[in-house]
């Protein structure tokens, strides 16, 4: 009896705890996940409680608003085809083919996982802009060559191309590990080319991974910010700087609802896209026994000597930003004004003031706190989420899986401005609390856009692991919370770690979600740094960047290091 | 695999422990939602008798924040202070209505006070030296009080071009062709000065029947202004290219002039239209729901006060809504205010109607 | 020991288990044997708890343990895959049970070692990452995993399934040793019909959700109650109806021409000395040959139907293809259901 009994109180505790965490979740996804947008919708064009037009027209005289919208279409779909390739073509080189220096290589590619946004375009411009290294050199071959060259729609697409592979880079490479090698010695076998192999084999087994990571990059594509401003000039806006300045304005606010809502359109149909495409693309590899992926060598002599030419010619264009960042952040101001750099204008200056003037050192302790402790909320949470999806199987679970992956459809712009429309008035569902102005909506903002990439990961981390290891620690006597504890966290470790660091890098020196959500007494690094580079700030400001983004690599570098540099020793 | 793990950790740990510190701090500051009065009250008088402030303004460029930072504190105020363009700090006040952040807010225009107003942003409060400024700046009901005049210039690279040379006006730049390209357009448009330049030319073709109260003709004007003029990208400063003649002309609130010249060694030409140049007030407001009203109300008798008015004035070119303070300013200044006219402006009409202006510029008129 | 009484085990409209009823005893070793699909797994998953029957109730030691969940159970179980903690080394995978159970490091100590002793793994192995055993280590530390929590009850699904072929007999061998070293009671699922009838003490045979019979393997073999247990356990012919009819000839009871008849393969007989009473004599010839080394398979056409013996490799019987010879079948080995 009293065992019965017993065994009665913990189901019934075990249920609480569900019951609690049921609601809890709930509660998240309506507050957070679906309220606000709906809010925003519901302003944007039910603004007087009836179906207003008004958005729309104003769109519609707005060839400016058009044309920037059909750039960053445009440029999505642009950087899918350019980002693929280059992308696909690291992957190789570092992963596939036997290139020489392939680990020096590898670490160049690396570059764009350790700086991102502001930081990175500015480096580019500081390249091929006005008075950069390469212009120079090219001014000299040809006189005649405009310094502004590299402005518009080829210079964004450029500099994006290449600062937004760390997906491949990361994701494709592990795929690229998982092939099969004997597949690829039967095809040899079979007589196939490399070419051949690669197409046929290897490839179709990339296929998933390679949609996944186009989704992202489609979505990268279309909120792009830093690039078109800097570099995009007159004739190639995109639409988030126009979204961005709008939603600033109250008046404007409901123009900015209307582009973002329109950029969730793109994004939904990219989505049903790209599902169709994708169904029945997964599928599971037989082989028992796996052999271990051997680098390719390219028989080709010419060919060889071409992909080699390749790899160290984009390898150069990884590196060069980020040396001149370094070059340039132990600069003075002269040499930074003029884009200059010598000996006699090299200095410790900058480093000097960032460590002994606090308010330049704050907004690097508002970034991390912002980054760490958003990662950390959100990889708890997905954790907890992914639980239960990789614990139950019915309708409840699906419902919760989509709610969970809402923030995918909504351009962060949007999620942004929903935000603070709906919360800068007390509301019921936050127990009557405001949160803008405070310190805590732009955390909520990180934690919502940071779901849908950590829920995929440690969701799929979750589902790789064998179900015979629950049951295993179930019937060895550990309970539910145990099992989780000892046998399945230690597994999906990794991932956790992965997903906290990539998270982590992402969010540090973010501008886009910030300008709309930031304290003002709490400026996020990305908000000073950009701040820095636009005009009417002095010329120290602008040395200060360098030294900003130098430390922000090394952050960020350390943060790889510690979660992927030590497994690989 | 365990050593990561340990380092991570109590790197995150450390962290959030960090951010509830900051959000301790800030709610010291904001007084968000009482949930610490204690900390309130213990911010609102430091330990060493020190008292915090959160002021917003548009006017802390060219070393003007510093200073006031440092006098500030010397007479035991600590301020935060927040900087962005005029348009930019109004947007943030109006969405922090019902949670303000500020406590103080100086600069921006009278557009903005007359705005805030409205909506109740303010708290009335009349300064110890509200009857020494000039007459008809102060807001009657006493929710804003002027501090500075400026005028809002159009400036050309004197060593380029002369009296002769240089357009007679605004409209000279988009009219005549051999200006084309060389003047200084604005791309985006949250600063104060981009907004006052926008009302002088927009308030020369008011129409009832127009699009927010302005007739076709002067958006066309608008349209040209904007498609002839040289767009800097980011990045780029506007004194820097009006020194390296890349763009000789542009627009300069006054008290910007001086140390611009001195950086960068042009001197600036100044032009002198018939219509007259908007001149925008400058003021100081408590911001309503403040946590720190009393600190608030000393600030600004101080900020205000003859004595720091004339000193600023002294340090930044400034021209003086006071009129005790008026006498320390620098004679160049003075001279200029002398030789400007104040163009005639329906401040009240711009202030209803700017922003519906700048979206309208931002979506159909911008190049 | 352990019943199993009117245990129902329904997936949606699916039936996997239908009406079992089943007794094992203490320290035997029982089979569940079966095609896969058949239920074996599932009954063996109520046991442990992973599945709760739809309806019907377990007991072990007298005990109702329908309910009671499955970290209470006290029945270990060795996996298919060994489900080894990828994340932990061969000596916390021993330890983890124990652990659970908060004993003293040096309590666990002990065990661990005990233990390993028992089933031949060394310090050195202990404190290896799982993933660089061999198949075989792999399975002894599932076991070890297993029997340090001294269970009442050790169930085993398929444990050597992942092993090549000389393994599993090795294995085998070293299952049984230790099964009747700790006087275990347990619990044994496979497909494997020879490995079923060289560990068993009782087989039960399973077929769609189904228990066809419940007996030792002499009783399961010789005597198979039922049309499916005959088919699936050793190598059998069916007997074509031409060929019955003929046999129908020469014996004293007839058999039902309606029914199938089987006869197992070793039972078919080449050549004997002694054809005594109810021995049935049948012209064949020889059409296939299927050389084993320790015997030899011969398939023999019989007006047109195949049947199929084997003989022992003694070095003297060979036959080739084309000899005609007499087949002799004993009609108590030919079985009818």
């Amino acid at each position: 009896m009293n065992v019965v009994d017993k065994i009665k109180g913990q189901l019934s505790s075990k249920k609480l705890i569900g019951i609690i965490i049921g609601i809890f979740l709930t509660w998240f996804i309506v507050a957070f996940l679906v309220y606000p947008n709906l809010n925003l919708l519901k302003l944007t064009f039910f603004a007087d409680g009836r179906l207003s037009l008004e958005p729309f027209q104003k769109l519609l005289h707005s060839s400016r608003a058009l044309k920037s919208l059909l750039h960053s279409v445009v440029l999505a779909v642009s950087l899918v085809v350019t980002v693929n390739i280059v992308g696909i073509f690291l992957v190789l080189v570092t992963d596939y083919f036997d290139i020489r220096g392939a680990k020096l290589l590898r670490l160049g590619y690396m570059t764009t996982l350790i700086y991102s946004g502001i930081v990175l375009v500015s480096g580019y411009k500081f390249i091929y802009g006005d008075h950069g290294v390469i212009t120079n050199f090219l001014v000299q071959l040809f006189p005649s060559l405009d310094v502004t060259w590299f402005k518009g729609y080829w210079a964004v697409l450029f500099v994006m191309t290449f600062a937004v592979t760390s997906n491949h880079v990361i994701f494709l490479s592990n795929a690229i590990q998982k092939v099969d090698y004997q597949t690829i010695e039967s095809a040899r076998n079979m007589g196939a080319s490399t070419f051949y192999i690669l197409r046929r084999v290897v490839f179709p087994v990339l296929k998933p991974t390679i949609f996944a990571v186009t989704i992202l990059l489609f979505l990268t594509g279309l909120g792009a910010v830093s690039a078109p401003i800097v570099l995009g000039g007159r004739d190639f806006q995109t639409i988030n700087p126009m979204i961005l300045s709008f939603g600033q304005s109250v008046t404007s606010r409901d123009m900015a609802a209307l582009l973002a809502i329109i950029l969730g359109v793109f994004t939904l149909l990219l989505l049903t896209v790209m599902r169709k495409i994708e169904k029945g693309g997964h599928y599971v590899s037989i082989s028992k026994v796996k052999s271990e992926l051997k680098k390719q060598k390219i028989n080709n002599k010419l060919a060889n000597a071409i992909v080699h030419a390749i790899a160290y010619l984009l390898f150069l264009i990884y590196v060069m930003p980020v040396i001149i960042i370094v070059l340039f952040s132990f600069s003075d101001s002269y040499s930074i004004t003029t884009s200059t750099l010598s000996w006699n204008h090299f200095t410790f200056d900058n480093y000097a003031k960032l460590f002994t003037q606090a308010s330049d050192f704050k907004p690097y302790l508002v970034s991390i706190v912002y980054s760490a402790v958003s990662a950390v909320i959100v990889v708890i949470l997905t954790l907890v989420v992914a639980r239960i999806l990789h614990k139950y199987n019915h309708k409840l679970s699906t419902v919760l899986e989509y709610a969970m992956l809402i923030p995918w459809l909504l351009p962060s712009t949007l999620i942004a401005l929903g935000l603070i429309i709906t919360y800068d008035s007390p509301k019921l569902i936050i127990l009557n609390n405001v949160l803008t102005g405070t310190v805590w909506i732009l955390l909520i903002g990180y934690v919502i856009v940071q779901i849908p990439f950590t829920l995929r990961l440690l969701r799929a981390a979750f589902f790789s692991i064998d179900h015979s290891l629950e049951d295993a620690s179930k019937n060895l006597g550990a309970g539910t919370f145990y099992t989780l504890r000892r046998v399945l966290l230690p597994i999906i470790f990794p991932s956790i770690m992965a997903v906290l660091a990539l998270n982590f890098n992402g969010h540090l020196a973010d501008y886009d979600l910030a300008v709309f959500l930031y304290h003002p007494l709490f400026e996020p690094l990305g908000i000073v740094i950009k701040n820095s580079s636009t005009d009417q700030v002095s010329v120290d400001a602008k040395a200060m960047v360098f030294v900003y983004s130098v430390i922000l690599m090394i952050i960020s570098s350390l943060t790889l290091y510690l979660v992927y540099g030590r497994k690989a020793k | 695999m365990r050593k990561p793990l340990l380092i991570v950790l109590s790197f995150v740990l450390s962290a959030s422990l960090l951010l509830s510190g900051c959000a301790s701090t800030n709610q010291a500051n904001s007084g968000e939602g009482g949930q610490a009065p204690g900390k309130t009250t213990s911010a609102d008088a430091g330990k060493d008798g020190t008292k915090s402030l959160v002021v917003y303004s548009n006017s802390l460029s060219d070393g003007r924040g510093d200073w006031l930072k440092e006098q500030a504190l010397a007479n035991g105020f600590k301020l935060d202070f927040v900087e962005a363009g005029g348009g930019d700090i109004a947007n943030r006040l109006i969405a922090e209505k019902n949670n303000p952040v500020a406590d103080v807010v100086f600069g921006l225009s009278t557009i903005n006070y007359e705005n805030f107003k409205e909506q109740s942003l303010l708290e009335a409060y009349k300064p110890v030296w509200a009857s020494e400024v000039a007459e008809g700046l102060n807001d009657k009901e006493d929710y804003y009080h002027a501090l500075v005049k400026q005028a809002i210039v159009l400036i050309y690279n004197s060593k380029l071009f002369d009296e002769k040379t240089a357009p007679k006006d605004w409209t000279d730049l988009w009219k005549k062709a051999e200006y084309h390209g060389k003047y200084d357009a604005p791309s985006t448009f949250g600063g104060g000065t981009t907004r006052a330049v926008l009302a002088g030319i927009l308030v020369r073709y008011q129409d009832p029947n127009g699009q927010y109260g302005i007739s076709q003709e002067g958006w066309d004007e608008i349209r040209d202004y904007l498609k002839f003029g040289y767009h800097q990208a980011e990045g780029e400063d506007f004194y820097a290219n009006l020194a390296s003649g890349k763009t000789p002309f542009g627009p300069m609130w006054s008290s910007g002039i001086q140390s611009r010249e001195e950086q960068y060694g042009v001197k600036a030409g100044v032009v002198k239209p018939e219509i007259g140049v908007p001149y925008i007030v400058e003021h100081v407001a408590i911001v309503k729901g403040s946590k720190n009203l009393d600190t608030a109300k000393q600030f600004v008798d101080w900020f205000g006060s003859a004595e720091v008015q004339g000193e600023w004035a002294k340090k930044f070119s400034s021209l003086p809504a006071n009129e005790k303070a008026l006498e320390a300013a620098p004679k160049d200044i003075k001279d200029l205010d002398a030789s400007l006219k104040t163009q005639q402006i329906d401040w009240q009409f711009v202030a209803k109607n700017m922003d519906k202006w700048i979206e309208k510029i931002e979506l159909e008129l911008l190049p | 020991m352990i019943e199993f009484k009117n245990i129902e085990i329904n997936y949606g409209n699916f039936a996997a288990i239908r009406n079992l009823n089943l007794e094992v005893k203490e320290g035997e070793f029982f089979t569940l044997l079966g095609p896969s699909g058949c239920g074996k797994t599932t009954t063996l998953r109520s046991l442990v708890g992973f599945v709760t029957p739809t309806s019907g109730s377990i007991f072990v030691k007298g005990a109702d343990i329908t309910n009671v969940p499955v970290e209470k159970r006290e029945i270990s179980m060795v996996f298919q895959n060994y489900a080894l903690f990828p994340t932990m080394n061969v000596y916390e995978n021993i330890a983890f049970g124990l652990r659970v159970k908060k004993m003293t490091k040096k309590q666990i100590d002990d065990e661990v070692r005990d233990i390993a002793d028992k089933v031949d793994l060394n310090d050195e192995q202990l404190m290896k990452k799982v993933s660089e055993l061999s198949g075989g280590q792999q399975q002894r530390v599932a076991i070890a995993r297993a029997l340090v929590l001294k269970p009442s009850i050790l169930v085993m699904d398929e444990p050597l399934s992942n092993l090549d072929a000389s393994l599993r007999v090795q294995l085998r061998k070293e299952l049984k040793r230790i099964q009747k070293a700790f006087g275990i009671t347990t619990i044994y699922v496979t497909h494997d019909q020879e490995e079923a009838l060289t560990l068993s003490d009782r087989i039960a045979v399973f077929n769609k959700g189904i228990v066809e019979q419940a007996g030792t393997p002499y009783d399961i073999y010789n005597y198979s109650a039922t049309e499916f247990v005959c088919n699936f356990i050793g190598d059998i012919n069916k007997l074509a109806q031409p060929v019955l009819e003929k046999i129908n000839l020469q014996s004293a009871k007839p058999f039902d021409l309606k029914k199938a008849a089987y006869v197992r393969t070793e039972r078919v007989h080449t050549a004997l000395k002694d054809t005594g009473k109810d021995f049935i004599q049948l012209k064949a010839k020889v059409v296939d040959i299927e050389y084993f080394g320790l015997y030899t398979k011969y398939a023999f056409d019989i007006d047109g139907a195949v049947i199929k013996n084997i003989e022992k490799e003694d070095g003297m019987t060979i036959y080739s293809i084309g000899d005609e010879l007499d087949l002799y079948l004993h009609s108590s080995d030919i079985m009818q259901f």
